[in-house]
């Protein structure tokens, strides 16, 4: 394609890129000279040279340099090629017969021109096939904004984002911010960097084994409680506990024939209904295998009985009843819980620790059985019918059915526990009733104003978790105490109790104890305290049970600390290890030994001579980590090598997985780059293919498809009149600016053609956007997000009237054919056009404003300047069949100003179309290919991170045959990229060296 | 870590700084002001002085039967309570009856508490919600040139767990908070809050990371190519420099204290407080005074918050002749023992204010610089009434505080008695001016 114009700036900027890009092509042009080139050489000196002498240098030289352009510098060939993308402008002019312009004082004949063009056409021909497949110079180069956040996420597993207040990445010239010719370095850009790991350092939490990072900073106590509360909390929230599915599950499995699978096992059915296999057993044994026809099984084995037949293959007949079924239990365990009086002893406070620990240790130590005094014999006055509930209290008079009927009641208790968990606890020991009881303080103790935590989770343990599962609950409960300090904090708490709410420790013998005093929790000390604390409460009168869970108290508070202190030092050992693993990820590579060992003196000199504490030294090392260029660079890109080679296996892992996802290569592809098999062509197409289905793929969408197609920073625009759009609200823009991500990233998930981005009639909509576009979507929850098929009929489907790109480029009060219709011919199908000469008067901001004329009738005007017609004849057209969405892509009849819209439209060309529909079928019948070609350069110049080369109109080439190929799906575009010598290969240092000026 | 004074090549370790010697040394804030490169004021600006605030936070209210004051200036009156003041007449305003809407009627202590300077809404059960106070804003400003942004000072360990109001026990605890759902890690060791003041850590940690940073770069560039050597390099050089803005902070502590020794008297100095907790809670107290003196005139720090102690406080004064700890006593808050208690803590009020008065700064003193606001989230203890505030406020911030008044605010309608309101005008005064606060939207009239 060389119909483009460039722009003097752009044209600037290329001619600096491509010296840097063919100094190092001409040396390999030293290493092997090409056999055309003496040709090229005859022909140059012969007529190019004076033909330029003659009819270029007197306007385009050092001496007079119009339009920022000398050409009078380029003295060679080599020169000439090194020079390419000015000469595609050279070539430009000269065959739109504008250079030399009409005042010039001569004229080229017809023959010379084309000669002249022929040979510069020529020229860059040889130039590209003798360097085909040349990786280019892609120096090391720093994370983008977007790399670093992306890669930090998927390092520690919370999405921390320390890089929102960097500043903007700067792009390139293909429109990319992932390239070392635009992202640079700097002491304030440093500076940020320093503040982002230690950001990132504040999210660390050392664990017993190793170590993780939560999802808000854990720097004070109370962050430390949120996290590890919550993710008890959590955990007890998604086990299966409700009763009903369980009595549901065992009606499946009695009716599994009539529901159409007879051979289906219990923990099949378990396993299908997301619920406990262990405890299913356990309420299908209670319910069908020992009938009994006493007390509240009976009850309950009669109403499981009774539950209707499945109909017509319809489990959900049976759900009412499970549900009765589980009302039934609740209401009536409710009943039968056991209660217990708080212990006393005079001058000790009802809610002092030790009693209020006892307590609540006692019912959890009854969750399966019940109280015998809330039992009532029956008596004369129970005939008749009685509420299930109640009557299941009532025991029979006689002896011997008594003790049946509280066997029974016994076996029902053990089964059906009157709760799994306890997951809130307020002040038990005041006196008031469960429900009355405070509410929201998670796994709390109940102590009055001390922070404590109480584990009751027997039931859940026993019945229903499995191994694994016991396990996982076990470790996030020693995970709180550890990470929190919960006992010792717990202790102090006590101390401070004693004296204040309750006075019991006000004497002066206990003056020794003081909760400021640091040494307050060593052994010695809680012993000591111990001591004194029980004398008084024997002297007081206590006895028994009392005195027990005092001294229990201290035993197992000192036990917990000891725990604490004990796990804390043997844990040292498993964080470094950890802090290894991290490097290791974090580098995207094995780490040498002298890194290993450099990492671990590191973390020694903090501990010993900066008297750091073990896990400062632990977060300064992994701010070291992350400030390292081999986290913060892409070092891959780096070489050592003398020649042209290969990426090695790593290399190669993450220049895909940047490519593909903005991100660290995962687990999966690091083992492949660790057998040595990624550089297999068919392993390597296999793991892209493997990437592009995964949701990292939307690093790719957003930040290729964002930055292609000019949507990346949609979420600050800011150039909506909200007064006159009301519409437009935060949600709403950020839904347009999620639409064309969800389309791309279904594009890439599916292998989709990527002609659907022009055709597609479909698009993806939530409730905010669906209501925008007047597409019905009821139902839609919010966040939600649907693909609607027939988006066409709603005047949607595919990229082009996406409500992003006619916002983005409306604006504010009026629409803009000119801008619109300037984002399809740049942005999706690569022509260059120069901007507008500064002293273009501008249109009024308001649609009203316009007076008599209409938009499109101001537009017609300046197309009347002939200095304004030759660009905005490619542009204004497209443009205008938009009419029909308003400023912020609303479907419309009339503009802002009462006018109807016209979308009728004569294309560069002359054919006609009518709206959106009309702009497609011109598109298919005339710049289809252009379309293909800007997203082939573009995606293999976001890929390699380097603007392209003379050098890659080969491989252009080849990717446009093969997606013509593939039925122009994107995983085949994909696969052909990563398999070509300028994704897989670097050049080595050796051409540098000899580099030297010509 | 070993690093180099600039000016002599002379080693000094933090360790012979801190220990060896025993005793650190500080100039006051002109003429140390050379050693912070970066915040010179620009050749020909006056050097005005810098203005500073402090909160010193005492709970559970006062005796109000011995908290009043009449007249003005030399011929003010001062309830018995307020007596340790009276050196300070022409320098205190004592104001009373503002109150923090967002502390009345949610319940008892830590919903009065946690939000008495942020005037935010406070949320109950497991997840701490409120709003960052008003030191944090003034730390997030002005604290921006000094060493520390602000110094966030206790008396008594913090404590969590529930309250019978359901609100967390945190809010009881912290005064100081960062954003809506941490507070500011409180200290409460002396030798800590003076290590934080005199020994930079954060950039000293920065520093040891960033020397190792430098020598991987180094490596790694040694074996680059030109290309990549001139990305490496561009890095290595943005360490380097950032390394050197580090240096004069850390450098200039230890010509300070140089240029201190030469002159052979330094203006201020304090030993360096013992590891640990003192025994004593006066000692406590009267060392965390001295080292916020210190700070301010120094200007380590421009911003403080001292928690003299907690909301359902712990302390006990056996000095005072007071058996019951604070909060027990709180309740019979009319009595003399809670009265000697609460006199007790106002003369804290006046040991600093004594102490940045005899700081001599420019034409004044280093309190004429400053602001201290002195406050207790009750005006009665055995009511739990926080409808009016106690609240002290001393030193005329550089001349934009009048002082010598009593300023009552008691009749005044809600909207002209907001707590907040006296947050916006010192947050104005001190160049960190904001359209709202908590729930004001107005600064305080007649301040």
């Amino acid at each position: 394609m060389f119909t483009k114009f460039l722009s003097t700036r752009a044209q600037a900027v290329a001619a600096a890129m491509s010296m840097l890009a063919w100094l190092g092509a001409t040396a390999v042009a030293v290493a092997e000279p090409p056999p055309a080139g003496d040709d090229l050489q005859l022909r140059f000196n012969k007529t190019v040279q004076p033909f330029l002498q003659t009819y270029c240098h007197a306007c385009h030289s050092a001496e007079k340099t119009e339009a920022e352009l000398d050409l009078a510098q380029y003295a060679s060939p080599a020169h000439i090629a090194r020079g390419h993308d000015t000469w595609a402008v050279v070539i430009e002019r000269l065959e739109a017969g504008e250079m030399p312009p009409e005042d010039a004082e001569a004229q080229p004949s017809a023959a010379e021109r084309q000669a002249a063009i022929d040979w510069i056409r020529a020229l860059r021909r040889r130039e590209a096939e003798r360097n085909a497949g040349d990786p280019g110079v892609v120096p090391v180069r720093r994370l983008s904004n977007a790399e670093y956040n992306a890669t930090i996420r998927d390092l520690t597993g919370v999405d921390i984002r320390p890089t929102r207040e960097f500043p903007v990445d700067p792009a390139n010239e293909a429109g990319f911010d992932n390239s070392a010719e635009s992202l640079a370095m700097s002491p304030a850009l440093l500076t940020k960097y320093v503040a982002a790991a230690r950001q990132v350092a504040e999210h660390l939490v050392l664990q017993p084994a190793g170590f993780a990072f939560a999802p808000h900073p854990v720097m004070t106590e109370t962050d430390r409680d949120k996290y590890c509360v919550k993710r008890i909390v959590e955990f007890y929230q998604r086990q299966p506990t409700d009763y009903a599915d369980y009595f549901e599950a065992a009606w499946r499995y009695q009716n599994r024939a009539a529901l159409d699978k007879p051979a289906i096992s219990l923990a099949e059915i378990a396993e299908q209904e997301q619920i406990s296999p262990k405890y299913l057993a356990l309420v299908w044994t209670a319910l069908s295998e020992e009938p009994t026809d006493v007390g509240p099984l009976a009850r309950l084995q009669a109403m499981w009985r009774e539950l209707p037949a499945p109909e017509g293959n319809q489990p959900a007949v049976a759900r009412r009843g499970c549900e009765a079924m589980r009302d039934y239990v609740i209401q009536l365990r409710a009943k039968l819980e056991p209660r217990f009086d708080n212990l006393d002893v005079r001058g000790i406070h009802d809610g002092s620790q030790p009693f209020v620990l006892w307590k609540n240790r006692q019912y959890a130590a009854h969750r399966q059985s019940y109280d015998p005094a809330v039992l009532r014999v029956a008596g004369a006055a129970d005939g008749g019918e009685k509420e299930a509930v109640e009557a299941s209290l009532v025991v029979p008079a006689d002896a011997a059915d008594r003790a049946r009927h509280e066997a029974s009641l016994a076996q029902f208790c053990e089964v059906f526990p009157d709760a799994f968990y306890i997951s809130e606890r307020g002040r038990d020991y005041v006196g008031k009733a469960k429900d009355e009881q405070e509410k929201g303080r998670l796994l709390s103790a109940g102590f009055h104003s001390m922070m404590g935590y109480f584990r009751d989770d027997t039931p859940l343990y026993e019945l229903v978790l499995d191994l694994r599962q016991q396990q996982e609950l076990d470790g996030l409960w020693q995970e709180l105490d550890f990470i929190t300090s919960a006992p010792m904090r717990q202790y102090k708490g006590f101390l401070w109790f004693e004296r204040t709410d309750s006075r019991y420790m006000r004497d002066p013998e206990f003056d020794f104890a003081r909760s400021e005093d640091k040494g307050v929790t060593a052994e010695d000390k809680i012993r000591r305290l111990a001591e004194v604390y029980l004398a008084k409460a024997v002297d007081s009168g206590g006895e028994g049970t009392a005195i027990d869970a005092i001294r229990d108290y201290f035993e197992r508070i000192n036990d917990q600390i000891r725990w604490v202190e004990a796990a804390r030092l043997a844990a040292e050992p498993s964080h470094l290890d950890a802090l290894l693993t991290f490097a290791e990820r974090a580098y995207r590579r094995p780490l040498t030994s002298i890194e290993r060992e450099g990492l671990l003196a590191f973390y020694r000199q903090l501990r010993e001579q900066e008297a750091l504490s073990h896990e400062e030294a632990v977060q300064d090392t992994l701010v070291l980590v992350l400030m390292s260029p081999n986290f913060c660079y892409r070092m891959d890109l780096a070489t050592d090598a003398a020649a042209p080679q290969p990426l090695s296996d790593y290399e190669l892992a993450s220049r895909l997985s940047y490519f593909l996802w903005s991100s660290l290569p995962d687990e999966a592809l690091l083992a492949r780059a660790a057998a040595g098999e990624l550089r297999q062509p068919a392993v390597l197409a296999s793991e892209a293919r493997r990437m592009l289905r995964d949701d990292r793929v939307r690093g790719l969408a957003t930040e290729f498809g964002g930055n292609w197609l000019d949507f990346r920073r949609f979420e600050q625009h800011n150039s909506v009149d909200r007064d006159r759009f009301p519409t437009f609200t935060n949600e709403l823009r950020q839904a347009m600016f999620e639409e064309p991500i969800r389309f791309f990233v279904d594009l890439a998930q599916h292998d989709r053609p990527v002609l659907e981005m022009l055709y597609g009639r479909h698009t993806f909509v939530n409730s905010v956007l669906a209501e925008h576009y007047g597409i019905p979507a009821a139902g839609l929850q919010t966040g939600e997000w649907t693909r609607i098929d027939d988006a066409h009929q709603y005047g949607r489907g595919g990229l082009l009237p996406m409500a992003v790109f006619l916002t983005q480029n409306a604006p504010g009060l009026r629409t803009s054919p000119v801008k619109r219709g300037y984002w399809v011919v740049r942005r999706l199908l690569g022509e260059r056009i120069p901007p507008p000469p500064p002293d273009v008067p501008e249109l009024p901001a308001d649609e009203a404003n316009l007076g008599e004329l209409t938009l499109r009738e101001v537009l017609a005007r300046h197309r009347d300047h002939k200095s304004c017609a030759s660009c905005h004849e490619r542009i204004d057209a497209v443009g205008l069949v938009f009419e029909g969405f308003g400023p912020i892509g609303e479907r419309r009849e009339n503009d802002l100003g009462g006018r109807p819209v016209d979308t009728l439209a004569t294309f560069p060309g002359g054919s006609e179309g009518q709206g959106v529909a009309g702009l497609q079928t011109y598109l298919r019948g005339e710049r289809q290919e252009e379309f293909l070609d800007n997203l082939c350069r573009k995606l293999l110049s976001y890929a390699v991170g380097r603007s392209l080369l003379a050098s890659d109109d080969l491989l252009v080439a080849t990717l446009r045959e093969k997606l013509a190929a593939s039925d122009y799906r994107l995983g085949g575009l994909v696969e052909t990229i990563v398999a070509s010598p300028q994704f897989r290969t670097k050049r080595g240092v050796a051409e540098f060296a000899e580099e030297s000026p010509r | 870590m070993r690093h180099r004074s600039p000016q002599n090549h002379r080693t000094i370790t933090r360790r012979n700084v801190l220990q060896g010697a025993g005793v650190a040394l500080a100039l006051p804030w002109f003429e140390s002001l050379p050693a912070w490169g970066s915040e010179r004021p620009a050749a020909g600006e006056a050097a005005a002085f810098p203005q500073r605030f402090a909160a010193l936070f005492m709970a559970c209210g006062i005796n109000s039967k011995h908290w009043w004051a009449k007249g003005s200036g030399e011929g003010m009156e001062l309830g018995k309570t307020l007596e340790p003041m009276a050196p300070f007449k022409t320098k205190l305003n004592v104001i009373s009856g503002l109150f923090n809407r967002s502390a009345v009627g949610v319940g008892i202590h830590p919903g009065q508490t946690g939000n008495i300077l942020s005037g935010a809404a406070l949320q109950k059960g497991a997840e701490l919600k409120g709003g960052i106070s008003m030191d944090q804003v003034l730390a997030n400003s002005v604290g921006q040139a000094t060493v520390q942004p602000s110094l966030v000072l206790g008396c008594e360990q913090p404590i969590t767990g529930y309250h019978e109001t359901n609100f967390s026990m945190a809010y009881s605890s912290h005064i100081s908070w960062q954003n809506a759902t941490s507070p500011v890690p409180m200290e409460v060791y002396p030798s800590l809050a003076f290590d934080s003041l005199f020994d930079n850590r954060g950039s000293r940690r920065n520093k040891s990371v960033l020397d190792r940073v430098r020598e991987h770069a180094a490596s790694l560039s040694r074996e680059a190519s030109a290309a990549d050597k001139t990305k490496l390099d561009e890095f290595l050089t943005s360490v380097r420099e950032v390394e050197k803005r580090i240096d004069p902070m850390r450098g200039g502590r230890a010509q300070a204290a140089e240029r201190a020794q030469d002159r052979g008297k330094p203006l201020a100095s304090m030993e360096r407080p013992d590891n640990g907790l003192p025994e004593d809670i006066r000692e406590h107290m009267r060392l965390m005074c001295d080292i916020v003196a210190l700070a301010f005139q120094t200007d380590k720090t421009r911003v403080a918050s001292l928690l003299l102690c907690r909301d359902i406080s712990g302390l006990f004064y056996p000095f005072l002749d007071a058996r019951k700890a604070h909060h027990s006593a709180s309740h019979d808050d009319l009595s003399d023992e809670y009265e000697r208690i609460s006199r007790y803590y106002v003369s804290q009020l006046a040991y600093l204010a004594g102490r940045l008065d005899a700081m001599p700064e420019g034409e004044g003193t280093v309190l004429d610089h400053s602001c201290l606001v002195y406050l207790s989230n009750m005006w009665s203890g055995s009511k739990h009434d926080s409808t009016k505030l106690p609240l002290l406020q001393v030193g005329g911030l550089s001349g934009t505080i009048q002082t010598g008044r009593v300023l009552d605010y008691v009749d005044k309608p809600d909207d002209d008695r907001k707590l907040c309101s006296l947050y916006l005008s010192i947050m104005d005064r001190m160049g960190a001016g904001l359209d709202r606060f908590g729930d004001a939207q107005t600064q305080l009239a007649g301040l």
